[in-house]
């Protein structure tokens, strides 16, 4: 049986979140582990539910459960943006963000990827070098590699100007039917403290995979572990997901409604924080028009939208983006340019 | 002889003088169509009539981009030949919001046909906030203007004026916020007389009188018009203001500003652009000061659609400020 990552699904798999550039680079976005084809399995009426015949589809990463819904969402954003990227060769790229800002500090940042060329999958290429640097000094850096064909490792470091503010070192075990995670996070041999988490996630059916979270803190005189599970439902068209721990709770519901409309509903409940949010947002996508547009509604009374244009003769892509905050009346409106 | 606001527009003012752009926000300027054309027209080898004196700077303001903060939707509507009407609705970061509605009542373009038809317009804003402004023909000669501007509930300006278009010159007085009760009017008298086929020269007398104090300010003003560029001149003792436009080519219009005022003292210098592609229904301006603002403001007309979008921003380099603004203009 060939490997489960390359089995077709019904759904095209969704693009890299970071955005793939010409060459067929995945680059990452920020902090999250490049995204892998998630296994929408086909509806479990056609295929057997025997191991034997029809193993159980691998889960995927644990911090993708919530992914989808995510990604429907508008991101915040204000001031003026513009973002040059620049593909030097197939395996190396490099940007530079200059974001000017109406409240707070403008910054420039520069940022470049190397992607390696050990290839396990269509376009994923490994190993991938991931760090920006800010006009202060601050460093954001990540290096994630796939040790073997079942083992991926990530390294990530994160300075504030010229002190590390996180650490921290993961991998990742891709079995049949599961996905077992375990991170070490800011370890400090001197004063004796870090962060261990552990993520592992099932299938328990073709569509249902559950898992749990454990993490362990340490600082030197207190100690404990937070505890969460995880259930997430894949339907022919829609993601469930649902996490509960000790930390408070977080369910999400995430709809395809045709090749142009996608919707999210999300609700968040913070034990620590003692307050809870519902989110609805929805994702209209027009290729024939070059046009992406994303609209949210919470319930902190926050309404928003952002408007994402290709302007096709040129490489050249605007974004506009508008937050209302009705009960603190404020308003936040900004626009971007990127390039390449 | 016909009127000269019948005069075809020049190569100064692509959009004078009917244009289809709201009018300027600023309070203190005329009506787009109450201006007369470019100064560099000449008819019949005799003097043109160098128009009113608010606009004699009018050239070279037109290039520097608006201050643009917030996003603003405006939605125009042309109810008859002529009556339009618009909404504004304006969201903004640094101050309140607020939705405007502009009526306007105005006879067609061809003024010689009716001219004792006054032309109306008002602005109300969702705090209450009301301006308008009533231009009457009286005659050929004599046009006759009245503001009003109230902020909230309080008047704050009204005034009233006439001005006289004689063959190569123009005499205008206003009578501002006359008030009985505290005893106290301003009266402005302007006078501009075309010298020569490029010079027009004028002055200005502001004469303002309160229950203590009266005095008056004596401004004169000088204007030299090219077919290519325009220089003005205002210098009395409240300050000086002096402007340049030039126009380089059919794209490209620059100007330069110079202001300086006794009452507070400062001076400030600007440089200001204008790019216009017609081909990509683009206009572009940029402005640099010596306050170290700088900022610069793009249009664009959205063709199938009868939409433009605005997108500008305002950096002050001193102040580390930068403001953000968005338009949509509808109709």
């Amino acid at each position: 049986m060939g490997s489960v990552l390359a089995a077709s699904s019904p759904n095209p798999p969704p693009p890299a979140t970071g955005g793939t550039a010409a060459s067929g680079l995945t680059v990452p976005p920020g902090f999250g582990m490049p995204s892998v084809s998630p296994v929408i399995s086909p509806t479990g009426a056609a295929l057997g539910q025997q191991e034997t015949e029809n193993p159980l589809p691998n889960p995927g990463a644990f911090d993708e459960c919530h992914r989808k819904c995510k990604e429907v969402f508008p991101m915040q954003m204000e001031g003026v943006r513009l973002v040059v990227n620049k593909g030097l060769s197939n395996h190396f790229q490099v940007n530079h963000n200059v974001m000017l800002s109406t409240m707070g500090d403008s910054t420039y940042r520069f940022g470049a990827t190397y992607v390696g060329s050990k290839q396990t999958g269509p376009a994923e290429l490994f190993p991938v070098m991931v760090g920006d640097m800010d006009n202060s000094g601050s460093l954001n850096a990540q290096i994630i590699h796939q040790i073997t064909k079942r083992i991926r490792s990530k390294v990530a470091f994160q300075t504030q100007q010229n002190k590390f503010v996180n650490w921290q070192g993961d991998a990742e075990f891709r079995g049949e039917d599961f996905t077992a995670t375990v991170t070490l996070g800011n370890p400090d041999v001197l004063v004796g403290s870090g962060i261990v988490v552990t993520h592992y996630l099932q299938s328990i059916t073709p569509a249902l995979a559950l898992g749990g979270e454990l993490v362990y803190h340490h600082r030197p005189g207190e100690e404990g572990t937070v505890m969460s599970f995880v259930g997430r439902y894949t339907g022919n068209n829609y993601i469930a997901t649902l996490t509960l721990g000790s930390a408070g709770a977080h369910a999400s519901y995430y709809h395809k409604a045709n090749d142009q409309l996608q919707v999210g509903v999300e609700l968040e409940a913070s034990s620590r924080m003692q307050d809870t949010s519902v989110s609805f947002g929805y994702q209209l996508d027009m290729p024939k028009a070059n046009l992406l547009f994303k609209g949210s509604i919470d319930s902190n009374w926050v309404v928003g939208a952002t408007l994402e244009k290709k302007l096709l003769p040129l490489p050249l892509s605007l974004v506009l983006c508008t937050f209302l905050n009705h009960s603190k009346n404020k308003f936040q409106c900004g626009f971007g340019a990127t390039i390449g | 002889m016909g009127s000269v606001l019948a005069l075809s527009s020049g190569p100064g003012h692509q959009n004078w003088p009917f244009s289809t752009d709201p009018p300027p926000s600023r309070w203190n300027s005329h009506p787009a169509h109450w201006d007369s054309p470019p100064r560099w027209e000449r008819r019949d080898g005799r003097l043109p009539n160098p128009g009113s004196f608010h606009s004699l700077h009018r050239s070279c303001k037109d290039v520097f981009p608006q201050q643009i903060e917030g996003v603003k939707m405006i939605l125009n509507k042309t109810l008859s030949s002529f009556f339009k009407v618009s909404h504004m609705l304006h969201l903004s970061a640094v101050s309140p919001s607020y939705y405007r509605f502009h009526v306007e009542h105005l006879q067609s373009d061809d003024d010689s046909k009716d001219k004792d038809a006054p032309a109306l317009i008002g602005e109300m804003d969702s705090s209450g906030s009301l301006n308008a402004h009533a231009l009457l023909h009286v005659t050929e000669r004599v046009r006759a203007r009245t503001v009003f501007q109230t902020q909230q509930s309080q008047f704050v300006t009204w005034q009233f004026e006439t001005e006289f278009r004689g063959n190569d010159f123009t005499a205008a007085v206003t009578v501002a916020n006359p008030d009985v009760l505290r005893e106290s009017v301003i009266l402005v008298a302007h006078f501009l007389q075309s010298v020569s086929s490029g010079l027009v020269l004028g002055g200005e007398l502001v004469y303002h009188r309160g229950r203590s104090e009266e005095g008056g300010i004596l401004t004169l003003a000088g204007q030299y018009s090219r077919p290519n560029w325009v220089a003005t001149l205002n210098a009395g003792k409240g300050g000086a203001h002096a402007s340049y436009y030039h126009r380089a080519n059919k794209q490209i219009q620059v100007g330069v500003e110079f202001e300086a005022s006794t009452r507070t003292q400062e001076t400030t210098t600007s440089f200001g652009y204008q790019m216009e592609l017609p081909e990509a229904n683009m206009v572009f301006r940029g402005m640099i000061n010596s306050r170290c603002i700088i900022g610069g403001v793009l249009e664009k007309r959205l063709t199938p659609l009868p939409a433009t979008l605005m997108m500008g921003a305002f950096v002050n380099h001193r102040g580390d400020k930068l403001q953000v603004g968005l338009g949509v203009t509808v109709g």
